[in-house]
């Protein structure tokens, strides 16, 4: 990254003496330009049993297999140069950005033959034209998990942001441009905008809000609706999806004005060392069975129109994992806002000071 | 002669300081238990109880990531510690011992550690090793570590050593004992409670890490704390509890067994 | 206190290893963050170098001195609960007999061996509305009620109302702390340990009480521990953020959740870079002023 390069004069001393002298105290294991290789850097529970497996017994190829619990961490981490990873799973927005910073590789189709499998209504996103730097992967949305037996029929997201019959029983999502972007969408705005006048909007909803809220939790509103501390609650559908196996009384709906959906990608970061390791691993990720396999795992929705095939029949069937077609329709996907993002951060400052 | 039976200043054994400890001890120990019996409970989640069992341990036994994990983390963490405690020694006795031009700035910057925001930190190593080419791995983790330990050994050490005695030092000069030997045969013993107390803070600091060692990691470099986070995420299973309870046995007996061979050494 | 020049060699050997690998190591790196805090944000969260007072002067906006002095506020309460509850954890270990006292010292660090996140789920566990507190509550109320019926007085205790505990201020700083106990304890540990007990004793040998002898000599000479185990947990406590993200309300966001998040979904590093030295400036101060009181107090010696 040329933004990384400081004008440090004393820089070539630094690189000689700091790196030898740390390299004399300790060994290191930092030998990654090994044979028959390939590093992945993934969130954790993403991927199917037996996917590594049945790629290095047909490749040969050894995985080391790294994790993240932050899309923004990892990032945070690219931007001062790949640690050394061949493939990476971003979401939408991250790959558009990654894309503006130039820290992703153009894929070779010609490489991979399974992309055919990928389903048409994914081939084109606004994220990333085209897909020309991302082979879709899994894709779900954010909406509303609730107790019926407490709350009746949700359909709407005015359950959350216009009504204190609730109150003090709700709780949102921590992530800044998820709960920005529904209650966006609530107020019949872009999720995406950069219209300060319609953030402004939004934020204002959310402050009114907040008196009604919990709190904003990050990652354990089904923990907190599964235990009964709260009756009402956004998050993830694969989150809710998981407590719903463990109590009847729980169910998810993505209200009828439509949600935030996200897509996840593979990517070949820049400056990938073994990168025809990296093309066989998206190759394998999107051939039919195995594809299948990591949906039958991971209980997610699959872009991949092949696999669905091998999809278990349950899953296909729930409209919390596979949303129907007329909400997705109102969905949006999260895109990168450039310059606008600092107007978001000031917006959530305000409404988690207010 | 009969003496009372109890020495004035023995504080632990009254009543209210015993009920004060034990109080504390309680609210130290009370999610930490929790925490333990809930690794045995049969159910995904930690929230009532539904039967004994052990499939969560066997599962994270299972774990072929986590094992790597822990080594890692015992691995940086045992470095890091023996290093900072030295070198945190050696600057807390220079702090304790010495006046020297520019002390108040140095003080402040020595300590920054301490005091700067986690992830500044961390942001700013990922940085500093990209510009010097150092590839992210163990090593940039340990040494990280270490450059976060030092200060707060050197805070225990000077705490200790502002009650000591230099009297001491000068009687030992007096009888004849060079430097070195007054050093190592009159102030080292003074200081050693205070190296322990370091060493176990350093030890703490270094295995619960988690800001500064992600941004520090490369590949095959996954510890303890980064694995748990990217588990967490997806809530708190009772497979997490059963490594963290493993965790701690593992660190408590390896603790003791540095105790023991410590005390009998001291015997001889 | 000794003149550096009166013993150069030794200076030299204790003070140049732990700062050279402080400055290599710590000071460089923190002097890209500087160079970031006057750069310009680029598009994609990029780094553009530059000479640019705005980031700090966003950083002095109200909103976040507000948040600012919220943290101080929160912190204060925090290093001043620690301190009752540590001081006094301090004292028994010290005064322990020997063979105890690795034992207690042990027990006090064994919880912090959990991960920091897994101890904050754990806490929640404990103090959600259908956690173990409540639990204890709500059976401990059943009983009173059914004493109370079977003694023929009339039901005064009502409906159990489940006790709200988390996700407000008062839970970030039990959580905080739960964290910042041992940094208080361990300092302040090691003075009093190596104390001269005569000084007590000669204290209680002249009829001063128990409480006095505490508050004129115990005290007094455990002073610097004192100082070091405030200040850690202050500072500490000024700089968290995952207890306050995790166990706070709509309204507990620090100081600290302002700065990570502009490390993360903000992505604005040059803000949060002069976030953080904002905080760091604060500190600096802070411990500059305690140097320079201290090398007064050790002076005339």
């Amino acid at each position: 990254m040329s933004n990384f390069n400081f004008p440090f004069t004393r820089r070539r001393f630094l690189q000689g003496s700091g790196a030898a002298a740390v390299a004399l105290t300790f060994g290191g294991r930092n030998t990654f330009a090994q044979e028959k290789k390939l590093n992945v850097y993934n969130w954790d529970t993403y991927i199917g049993d037996t996917t590594l497996q049945t790629f290095s017994e047909s490749t040969g190829i050894e995985v080391q297999y790294d994790l993240y619990a932050n899309l923004e961490e990892m990032f945070a981490k690219f931007q001062a140069g790949n640690p050394g990873y061949d493939i990476i799973f971003p979401s939408d927005y991250m790959i558009e950005t990654m894309i503006a910073a130039g820290m992703l590789e153009e894929l070779d189709r010609s490489r991979i033959p399974n992309f055919a499998n990928v389903d048409e209504a994914f081939l084109n996103p606004s994220f990333d034209p085209g897909c020309k730097y991302n082979a879709p992967y899994f894709w779900g949305s954010v909406g509303i998990g609730y107790r019926k037996s407490k709350v009746g029929e949700v359909d709407s997201w005015s359950a959350l942001f216009d009504s204190d019959k609730h109150s003090g029983r709700m709780a949102m999502l921590a992530d800044q441009r998820f709960v920005m972007g529904v209650a966006l969408l609530y107020l019949g705005f872009s999720a995406n905008t950069k219209n300060p006048e319609e953030i402004n909007a939004a934020r204002d909803l959310l402050i009114k809000t907040k008196k009604h809220l919990k709190g904003f939790v990050p990652d354990s509103g089904q923990d907190m609706l599964i235990s009964g501390d709260i009756d009402l609650v956004m998050e993830w559908n694969g989150d809710i999806l998981k407590v719903m196996e463990e109590d009847d009384d729980l169910t998810y709906v993505i209200p009828k004005e439509g949600t935030v959906i996200w897509v996840d990608g593979l990517s070949i970061p820049k400056g990938a060392p073994n990168i025809d390791h990296a093309y066989a691993f998206v190759n394998h990720v999107m051939d039919a069975k195995v594809n299948a396999e990591i949906a039958n795992t991971i209980h997610y929705a699959t872009t991949n129109k092949a696999a669905r095939a091998f999809v278990a029949e349950a899953d296909l069937n729930n409209p919390a994992i596979y949303a129907p077609d007329e909400v997705v329709a109102k969905s949006e996907a999260l895109a990168d806002v450039g310059d606008a993002l600092p107007l978001y951060d000031a917006a959530w400052t305000e409404i988690q000071a207010a | 002669m009969v003496r009372d039976r109890s020495n004035p200043l023995d504080y632990t054994r009254k009543t209210w300081m015993r009920m004060s400890m034990g109080l504390t001890f309680l609210f130290l120990y009370f999610p930490i238990v929790s925490l333990i019996a809930f690794s045995f409970n049969n159910s995904k989640r930690n929230i009532t109880w539904q039967g004994f069992t052990l499939r969560y341990y066997e599962k994270a036994f299972d774990n072929a990531q986590l094992h790597e994990a822990f080594l890692n983390s015992l691995i940086v963490a045992g470095i890091s510690t023996t290093v900072s405690t030295i070198l945190g020694t050696m600057l807390g006795l220079s702090l304790h011992r010495f006046r020297f031009p520019a002390q108040g700035p140095y003080e402040g910057m020595v300590h920054l550690p301490i005091v700067i925001p986690e992830i500044c930190m961390a942001v700013a190593m990922v940085a500093f090793f990209a510009t010097i080419n150092m590839p992210l791995g163990l090593t940039t983790i340990t040494v990280s570590h270490i450059a976060f330990s030092i200060p707060f050994v050197a805070v225990v050490i000077r705490a200790r050593m502002a009650g000591f005695d230099r009297s001491l030092e000068e009687a030992s000069y007096d009888l004849g004992a060079n430097q070195w030997q007054t050093f190592w045969n009159v102030t080292f013993p003074y200081m050693k409670p205070g190296m322990i107390a370091g060493a176990l803070l350093a030890f703490t600091l270094s295995l619960d890490d988690f800001v500064i060692t992600f941004f520090t990691s490369g590949p095959g470099s996954t510890t303890f704390p980064i694995k748990i986070y990217s588990m967490v995420r997806f809530s708190v299973t009772p497979e997490v509890n059963a490594a963290s309870t493993v965790l701690i046995v593992l660190t408590l007996a390896l603790t003791v067994i540095a105790l023991v061979i410590q005390s009998r050494s001291q015997a001889k | 206190m000794d003149s550096w020049r009166k013993n150069k060699l030794a200076f030299a050997v204790l003070a140049l290893p732990p700062t050279a690998w402080l400055v290599l190591f710590f000071t460089v790196p923190l002097l890209i963050m500087w160079l970031y805090s006057f750069a310009e944000r680029g598009p994609q969260g990029q780094i553009y170098l530059a000479v640019n007072f705005a980031n700090y002067v966003r950083a002095i906006e109200w909103i976040h001195l507000g948040i600012i002095w919220k943290s101080i506020w929160i912190a204060a309460i925090t290093t001043a609960i620690t301190f009752a509850i540590g001081f006094p954890l301090a004292m028994g270990i010290a005064f322990a007999p020997a063979r105890w006292k690795n034992i207690l010292l042990l027990l006090v660090i064994l919880p912090f061996w959990t991960n920091l996140l897994i101890r904050t789920y754990a806490w929640i566990a404990v103090l959600r509305t259908r956690g173990f507190l409540n639990f204890g509550l709500e059976w401990m109320h059943e009983k009173l009620s059914a004493f109370s019926a079977l003694i023929g007085l009339p039901d005064v205790m009502g409906e159990f109302q489940a006790l709200e505990l988390l996700y407000n201020q008062k839970a970030v700083v039990i959580g905080l702390v739960y964290v910042y106990l041992p940094f208080l304890v361990l300092p302040i540990y090691a003075t009093l340990e190596k104390l001269d007990k005569s000084y007590l004793e000669a204290s209680l040998d002249l009829g001063a009480g128990h409480w006095r002898t505490l508050f004129s000599v115990t005290i007094p000479l455990a002073l610097p521990g004192i100082i070091s185990g405030c200040l850690l947990a202050f500072i500490l406590s000024m700089g968290t953020f995952l207890t306050p993200a995790l166990l706070g309300g709509t309204d507990s966001e620090m100081i600290g959740n302002l700065i990570a998040r502009q490390f993360s979904s903000s992505r604005d590093w040059p803000f949060g870079s002069a976030l953080s030295f904002l905080l760091l400036y604060m500190t600096f101060i802070i411990l500059w002023v305690r140097a320079s009181l201290a090398g007064r107090r050790e002076e005339p010696i």
